[in-house]
């Protein structure tokens, strides 16, 4: 026997973090930091878990991370079957806030290689951080 | 603070269990564990039911299933901590009794995973972290986090697939001997290492199946236990537990579970253990992927950071060897029903114990054993210390 159809579809609430997804949709990866106590957050918040405060500057994240751990997903979950190959996840340190996101092409990355950080929408329109490999760029060789 | 031993203990089959309700699994279990304690149902003061409960169609499991065991009145306590589901049910059982809220309480994990298609079962354990900033925007799966943990661990310690592949072809020998477990059949090294990848590195065999099973724990205090004449209760020496963050972008490293590292530590502590290696007879850890394993090695201190590959390789966690691990085939043979896995693992623990465990025994020197339970990606961790 089959059960009665049960469908789950969320509506996101807005959060207090609304301008983390609407500068992600500008290129900007935005983390947050306390301004009391300096503690560091990405993905953001808007309230300190460890002082309770709830003054938080904007910190940008950018320039170069380096590649901490990556998997590459075969088997693919409901809600990302319209992404026809592969896809690598990976996790990069920028300075000291480590970021989530997709790592370009279908190579595999290197652990410990240099990358730097972009924003795009995916095929469903949600906006995300994506990894390239970095290559020195003329202007910043020594 | 009160004593607390396990008295009787029960287990379903493990495995695709189309034949039975969520309710009627679950009485398999506690039926045995009622029989095993020699109690009447009637003496249960408390029944706490683990049940992660999203992938089967009953949503909020607890009662029916409370009901179908004659434990209306009494419970359900209903908890849920992802695959350390059953180790929460445990240890709520254990402080309701310990604290003296109740004499005799009994601890129910059950998990009916098969009812959803894989694609859904995947999508929901992929919403185990952080929905938001994880699944939402990247599409993680469970076995994916793994295996973020897994590459890490290969590029600084040198682990190989090979070794992982170890892990499994070990723990399918094991199951190939438990007549509860999903898979009773073992694997050639050459089919684990040939098997597709689910997320790089971790391929096929690499993982646990997805079973539906249930598992029961009955938990009494020590002049309970004098009362009801119980002749071989099993001891919880120790107890310890710690949780992580649900992003992993809040960790700092990828190559360990502090989860287990802190539980571990508590629930040595208070059993007075330095030397597990020495003074435990038998470990039964957390291995819903070979990865997984080999990082308990080095967080329960079997072995040191960075040495779980080649403790495998050693043969260190097989019979004979050092201490061995998971002789029941673990949960990657005998199966990962979410919410059973952790009542399961003291099941397991106290057949050994009471030497019950058939062509699995080991030999008992300390008749101490340990169980390891981690929920999420680390993001809960429970270790237990029995004694016999
Ligand atoms: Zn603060």
């Amino acid at each position: 026997m089959e059960g009665r159809e049960l469908t789950f579809r969320h509506k996101l609430p807005k959060t207090k973090i609304e301008r983390y997804w609407k500068e992600l949709e500008n290129n900007t990866i935005l983390a947050t930091r306390c301004s009391r106590c300096g503690e560091k957050y990405y993905p953001p918040q808007a309230d300190c878990s460890v002082c309770y405060s709830d003054d938080m500057e904007w910190v940008e994240i950018r320039g170069e991370g380096t590649l901490e751990s990556f998997t590459q997903q075969h088997v693919i979950p409901q809600g990302f079957t319209f992404v026809s190959k592969p896809y690598t996840i990976a996790i990069a340190r920028f300075g000291e806030y480590r970021v989530m996101g997709w790592y370009e092409g279908d190579e595999l990355p290197k652990i410990g290689e240099k990358v730097e950080a972009y924003t795009a929408k995916d095929e469903t329109g949600i906006s995300k951080v994506y990894f390239r490999r970095r290559t020195l760029k003329a202007e910043e060789s020594p | 603070m009160k004593r607390v031993g396990i008295i009787g203990v029960g287990c379903s089959r493990f495995g695709v269990r189309d034949d039975v309700a969520l309710q009627e699994l679950a009485f398999e279990a506690v039926k045995e564990a009622v029989q095993d304690a020699g109690v009447n149902p009637a003496d249960i003061e408390l029944s706490v039911v683990g049940t992660v409960g999203t992938r089967n169609y009953e949503l909020m499991p607890a009662v029916p299933i409370n009901e179908y065991c004659g434990f209306s009145g009494r419970g359900p306590m209903r908890v849920e901590a992802a695959c350390a589901t059953g180790s929460a049910a445990l240890y709520t059982a254990y402080t309701s009794i310990s604290s003296g809220m109740a004499d005799i309480a009994v601890a129910i994990g059950v998990e009916k995973m098969t009812e959803v298609d894989t694609a859904t079962s995947l999508a929901v354990g992929g919403r185990s972290g952080n929905y938001l900033f994880e699944f939402h925007q990247y599409g993680t799966t469970f076995p994916g986090y793994y295996a973020m943990y897994a590459s890490a661990h290969m590029a600084r310690y040198g682990t190989t697939e090979k070794q992982m592949a170890m892990v499994a072809v070990k723990n399918h020998r094991n199951a190939a001997l438990n007549p509860k477990a999903h898979f009773q059949k073992e694997i050639s090294l050459e089919k684990a290492l040939s098997s597709k990848y689910v997320a790089y590195p971790l391929k096929l065999f690499d993982c646990s199946p997805i079973s539906d099973g249930a598992a029961a724990a009955i938990l009494a205090s020590e002049e309970k236990i004098r009362e009801l004449g119980v002749d071989n209760p099993v001891w919880i020496d120790g107890v310890g537990y710690s949780s992580d963050t649900s992003n992993l972008t809040k960790r700092p490293d990828y190559v360990g579970l502090r989860t287990t590292v802190e539980a571990a530590a508590a629930a040595y502590k208070m059993a007075g253990i330095d030397n597990p290696v020495k003074q435990l007879d038998i470990a039964v850890v957390h291995d819903c992927f070979t990865i997984a394993e080999i990082m308990a090695y080095e967080d329960l201190r079997f072995c040191s950071k960075g040495e779980g590959g080649k403790f495998i390789e050693n043969g260190d966690s097989d019979f004979g060897g050092r201490i061995p691990v998971n002789t029941f085939g673990g949960l990657k043979a005998k199966g990962h029903p979410l919410g059973a896995t952790g009542v399961a693992m003291a099941y397991e623990a106290v057949k050994q114990l009471r030497e019950e465990a058939g062509p699995l025994q080991v030999d008992l020197k300390n008749y101490r054993a340990l169980t390891h339970n981690i929920g999420g990606t680390g993001h809960f961790g429970w270790v237990f210390i029995l004694r016999r």
